[in-house]
């Protein structure tokens, strides 16, 4: 009985660490994908991240070029007055040596 | 174990050491006007900038190796990272000239002022570099 008590504190000590390693996300809430934005107004972009074991913060892209560095992992950001046309938006979890790990999220969006 | 923060661990420890070898030693050696302790200094000064390129470079080869992609750095922090990139160069090269060229005194106390002013522009974008994408 006690060879099993110890055992199962062995099994929940190894495990625990896997549990309490999130899993990296990026969510967008707004704007939606495929959403059409006023070209005039000053869009937000809506988000909530898990960074996971790796990730420390993330990077905010406007067709592919670098706009923005966020560190809150949850929260809005102001996007820069978009051309009208078609973009892409997205956010890119990174590690401490600004290197992305491979989590992103990507939209697209028409401004008008 | 993680072996990926253990690397970027490690590299950052020699980082920081070459950094204080870089700036110490330039700050010793116009404090130290003897030959063979500025002799010692201008060692350890080639060695510090040495690591810092070693060490610098291999940030981005950990980066590399884990992800298959360098640093995602634009703007202000590849400006910083040249200005790096650019002291290290010219300390290498200041360092081993006092090294191995045997300046007279006056040139000499120049050069150290240099070293020195290199260390510190050199720290001072590293923390832009860590700041800023």
């Amino acid at each position: 009985m006690r060879n099993l008590s110890m055992l199962a504190l062995v099994l929940t000590g190894l495990a625990a660490p896997l549990a309490v390693a999130a899993e990296s996300k990026v969510e967008i809430s707004s704007p939606k994908d495929g959403a059409r934005l006023d070209a005039m107004e000053q869009n937000k972009l809506v988000y909530n991240i898990t960074p996971g074991g790796a990730g420390d913060h993330m990077h905010v892209y406007v067709d592919g070029k670098e706009t923005a560095l966020l560190r809150q992992m949850k929260g809005s950001h102001t996007l820069e007055t978009l051309a009208p046309g078609k973009h892409e938006i997205c956010i890119k979890i990174v590690n401490k040596n600004h290197t992305p790990i491979g989590v992103e999220r990507c939209i697209k969006v028409t401004a008008e | 174990m993680d072996w990926q923060n253990l690397a970027y661990a490690v590299t950052q420890i020699a980082h920081n050491f070459g950094a204080v070898a870089v700036v110490g030693g330039a700050a010793c050696a116009l404090a130290w006007r003897e030959t063979e302790a500025q002799r010692r200094l201008a060692w350890l000064v080639l060695a510090g900038w040495l690591v810092q390129a070693v060490s610098g470079a291999a940030f981005g080869a950990i980066s590399y190796y884990y992800y298959a992609k360098f640093p995602d750095i634009h703007g202000i922090a590849v400006a910083a990272l040249r200005v790096k990139v650019i002291c290290a160069a010219l300390g290498f090269i200041l360092a081993a000239r006092l090294l191995f060229a045997h300046l007279p005194e006056l040139p000499r106390r120049y050069s150290w002022f240099v070293l020195c002013g290199l260390g510190v522009l050199a720290l001072s974008s590293a923390a832009v570099l860590r700041w800023f994408s």
